[in-house]
């Protein structure tokens, strides 16, 4: 088993870490996003100044994954502490697109896609911070659900953005995704914002009507746009309203979660300074403020130094007001705009991507702005904490998936759910070619 | 000259702020820890109750608006002690702001009250490296922050002083409430002010703001310019030292703790009810009863106890017979057992007297028996051998009832003509209290 | 962007850089502010908390409890004597 997974890594870089042993009772296979801690396992998050952490506890999702049966496989790979869209930000190997190596699985949640994808009946749990479930879920053609903010315990998860940061699942059966968010779900003492949730009820509730704002395809590519019309149609078909409706505030979304998730991601990184755990080996004798910005400075990635810049800048004195608290002032007004919409709406669509997975190659030559652009479908729902699901829901020339996606009111759930059972009876998904 | 102080006061909660570490003394370094107190990836908080309900207490004490609605914040620095470089504080909306407390009549204004975790411990090897103990690293704290509205160290030192009495009083902390209290002091005798971090106990608080008196005097009166900064306090040289200037702080960019939500604590303000504050209860006996305000301190000093029994008797038997047979309370309350049920027996005993069942020689013999223990015999026999003195003395010098109308201070005469008459076979306090009692049925 | 707010930035963050690196980040969060712009007309709503959804009120009782052995956290870290190494203070 180890060893047929190590030959499937070697191919694709999906795990960062393999489990040294998967209980022989297991009863399904789970893989866990290195950014989730695991009691024993080395969990790094895509950064070389975690090297060497080995957690003393597993994070609530991973050890309720155990509980009700699922052996953990591994710690899949992501964007150095979930900072990018496409997992090339990771110290520790890239993961590949199943569909074609030369291509980004997305990110951050990249290497959990690629599990979904290529491994048998498994799911993978993700993390969404702005995008990171259903950005790679759809770029490997998988299933992708994040559920409402605080739904399920952050106890473990190692932070990005406090306030945006969601545990979600990965599969390439919808089925699974049904299965296992009860089993995830629930209030936890030790996140207390997880203890304002109602029960989560999956009732089967259909989706009624969809409202697609206006910007939906706006920068879309050509296959996206084809393949999102003919979703529409389909979810027509499935008796549902579909209506166009304006979202102006859909546009400030992306600034806003920019500067929250750089503000907290900046106040997050602070602990990272060569002591008490990851990597420690520095010399002692320099004053702290040497010691602690010579390991900052060696061990962080370049996208990390600029996201902490950036945080750094945006809530400094002087430039807090105009950023910061306007940023939040801007998400709750993103928030009341989703809640009017999703009064007279059970969802709203949108592509899951404007584009299909580009090449290595392409990426290289993204500036910052460019590639955060690329998320500014996924991030509206992120910066609202409402709950988003993907759905493979076609393929471009190249054979590269296309997602769809979905966004409920929040701790609604249950209309996401069943509308990714009822897109499955429908719609072919093609599975990868795993070759092994 | 202007003086500014921010206290910090330990929270005497059995468990740490956010999360269930131990607050109890340590057999070893780093055994009372856990994730979150190490600031481990992947552990959160999780509030304690009982962190809110002590800060909307102080609030109240110091006569604070207490916040509907509050939260936490998030600091960021970076030392070694800080387990997180982020410390969990309040910024906006903490737990109270806007108070007051007086001293010497005088108000000095509170600016607000914010909880916050206490970081953990370093020391220093050698100039080489630096060992860290976080066993006190989410201990929670409340920093008081006042106005600078004390004018002379000595003011700092008396405030500080009642504040802490105070403190202890409303907390209930145990034992020597001084050791669990910093204090960061503000001084200002020009322009510009420094801060002094971190002194700990009344005496060296006086100290330092002193030593910062005559330093800044000096750098004015040379002409100089007294610099903006951070100073720490040599307890052993008695000296302020420069640590780091003002304009090279670090930028703590606060932003909202984002794992902890927030807090409508109107209702949990409204259900709470502190303990009267002794200095408070000074005041308010000294208003309400007519006493002199240091008559009413002394009662309060000497126990929070005698000056509730003092507002029992003035119920039951009037403020007149209360002011006059306090005193001899006050003699005797060492050896009382105080207790509501002690109590209520000298209040029957004076309501005795005040209703005319007893006169006051019998009140004076019996109050001394039940409070004291002692039998009603040998207090009969003392006191009436200890009352014939007196009366002697008055009787003999008859001028002496004048010369106290005009100073009361005269009475010393009769008690050091019968202490010296008596040999010593009573003590002072009983002499004291029976000359006052003798004398004032005599005016 | 100022480079010299960048640096002073860096400088808080506990991150050095290089001449090279001062003037890339430079420009790249001068293009992110750009970017961002369109916040400052953006409409606003006000309110307290953070949170996407309203988390109030979340208290945990004073109950002293050790989940964790404090030992087995201790174990990945330099320790000396039980004390946690550090660098030095001043």
């Amino acid at each position: 088993m180890t060893s047929d997974l190590q030959k499937i890594n070697d191919r694709y870089s999906m795990f960062s870490a393999l489990a040294p042993h998967i209980p022989d009772d297991a009863e399904f296979l789970f893989s866990a996003k290195d950014n989730l801690t695991s009691a024993g396992i080395e969990t790094r998050c895509g950064s070389k100044i975690l090297e060497g952490y080995r957690p003393a506890f597993d994070a609530a999702a991973i050890e309720k994954m155990k509980k009700s049966g699922g052996g953990l496989v591994g710690k899949t790979n992501m964007d150095e502490f979930g900072f990018g869209t496409f997992s090339v930000n990771s110290a520790y190997g890239i993961p590949k697109n199943p569909f074609d190596r030369e291509r980004s699985c997305g990110g951050s949640s990249g290497g959990s896609a690629c599990a979904a994808a290529v491994l048998e009946d498994h799911v993978s749990l993700g993390v969404s911070t702005g995008g990171s479930v259903c950005c790679p879920a759809a770029f490997c053609g998988v299933y992708g659900l994040t559920p409402t903010y605080g739904r399920v315990s952050r106890y473990g998860l190692i932070d990005y953005g406090n306030s945006l940061d969601k545990i979600g699942l990965l599969s390439a059966d919808a089925g699974r995704l049904k299965k296992h968010l009860p089993t995830i779900s629930g209030r936890d003492p030790r996140d207390p914002t997880s203890c304002v949730q109602p029960e989560p009820a999956l009732s089967g509730k259909r989706i009624g009507s969809v409202a697609v704002p206006k910007e939906a395809l706006d920068g879309a590519s050509a296959d996206v746009r084809r393949a999102f019309n003919e979703s529409l149609e389909r979810i027509r078909g499935m008796g549902a309203d579909v209506e166009t409706v304006d979202m102006p505030a859909l546009r400030y979304a992306m600034p806003a979660y920019y500067i929250i998730a750089t503000c907290e991601a900046s106040t997050n990184l602070a602990r990272y300074v060569g002591m008490r755990y990851g990597r420690q080996d520095g010399d002692l004798a320099l004053k702290f403020d040497d010691y602690f910005t010579s390991f900052r400075t060696k061990y962080f990635g370049d996208e990390a130094k600029r996201r902490i810049l950036l945080g750094t800048y945006t809530r400094m004195a002087g430039f807090r007001d105009r950023y910061y608290a306007k940023a939040l002032s801007v998400r709750r007004h993103v928030i009341g705009s989703y809640r009017e919409i999703l009064k007279n709406y059970d969802a709203v669509a949108t592509p899951t991507m404007p584009f299909v997975s580009p090449k290595f190659a392409d990426i290289a030559l993204m500036g910052p702005v460019e590639s955060y652009a690329a998320d500014r479908l996924t991030i509206p729902p992120n910066l609202a904490g409402t709950p988003h699901l993907s759905v493979p829901c076609g393929y471009d020339g190249d054979g590269m998936p296309i997602g769809l996606q979905l966004v409920a009111d929040h701790w609604n759930e249950d209309v996401l759910i069943s509308f990714a059972s009822d897109w499955e009876g429908m719609f072919d998904s093609r599975r990868a070619e795993a070759d092994i | 000259m202007k003086i500014g102080l921010e206290i910090h006061v330990q929270l005497p909660t059995r468990s740490k702020m956010f999360c269930s570490c131990p607050t109890t003394d340590a057999e070893a370094p780093n055994t009372h820890v856990c994730p979150t107190c190490l600031g481990m990836p992947g552990s959160r908080p999780a509030l304690n109750r009982k962190v809110l309900e002590y800060g909307i207490m102080l609030a109240k004490m110091l006569n604070c608006k207490v916040a509907e609605t509050t939260w936490f914040s998030r600091k960021t620095y970076f030392y070694p002690d800080m387990s997180k470089s982020v410390q969990i504080t309040q910024y906006d909306n903490p737990v109270g702001s806007e108070g007051f407390y007086s001293v010497k009549g005088k108000k000095i204004r509170i600016t607000r009250i914010q909880l916050e975790e206490d970081p953990g411990k370093t020391k220093r090897v050698g100039d080489l490296s630096s060992l860290v103990d976080y066993n006190r690293s989410g201990i929670p704290l409340a920093e008081i922050v006042t106005e600078p509205d004390m004018s002379t160290p000595a003011e700092a030192r008396e405030f500080l002083g009642l504040l802490i009495a105070d403190i202890r009083h409303t907390l209930d902390l145990p034992g020597d409430g001084e050791r669990s209290i910093r204090c960061d002091c503000n001084i200002s005798v020009g322009k510009e002010r420094c801060e002094v971090k971190n002194v700990t106990g009344l005496k060296n608080v006086e100290r330092a703001l002193s030593f910062e008196v005559v330093r800044q005097t000096k750098v004015l009166k040379a002409g100089g310019k007294v610099e903006r900064e951070t100073r720490r306090f040599d307890e052993e040289r008695g000296v302020t030292i420069s640590v780091r200037k003002k304009e090279f702080e670090s930028d703590y960019g606060f932003i909202d703790e984002p794992d902890l939500g927030i807090f409508r604590i109107g209702k949990m303000a409204e259900s709470i009810k502190i303990r009267e504050s002794p200095q408070n209860m000074a005041l308010r006996l000294a208003a309400q009863y007519g006493l002199e305000e240091k008559t009413a301190k002394q009662i309060v000093s000497t126990s929070v106890g005698l000056a509730e029994l003092f507002e029992d008797v003035a119920k039951a038997a009037g403020v007149g017979t209360a002011a006059s047979w306090i005193g001899a309370a006050a003699s005797y309350w060492k050896t009382f057992e105080d207790s509501p049920e002690g109590r209520s027996g000298i209040v029957a005993i004076l309501r005795d007297l005040s209703e005319g069942r007893i006169n006051d020689v019998e009140a004076g013999m019996r109050l001394r028996s039940f409070m004291t223990g002692a039998t009603e015999e040998s207090v009969k026999a003392a006191s009436a051998d200890l009352d014939v003195l007196i009366a002697g003395y008055i009787d003999a010098n008859p001028a002496i009832l004048d010369e106290i109308r005009r100073n009361e201070k005269a009475s010393n005469r009769i008690i050091g003509h019968v202490m010296k008459e008596s040999g010593g076979a009573y003590s002072s306090a009983d002499v004291v209290s029976a000359v006052k009692r003798i004398v004032d049925g005599r005016l | 962007m100022d480079r010299e707010i960048v640096a002073r930035v860096a400088k808080a963050a506990h991150i050095a850089l290089t001449d090279e690196e001062l003037d890339r980040y430079s420009k790249d969060l001068a293009d992110i502010l750009d970017y961002f712009r369109i916040l400052d007309e953006a409409p606003g709503e006000e309110g307290v908390g953070v949170n996407p959804v309203d988390v109030s009120d979340v208290l945990r009782d004073d109950e002293p409890r050790m989940d964790i052995d404090p030992y087995s956290l201790l174990e990945g870290m330099s320790t000396y004597d039980g004390y946690v190494r550090g660098p030095r203070l001043s």
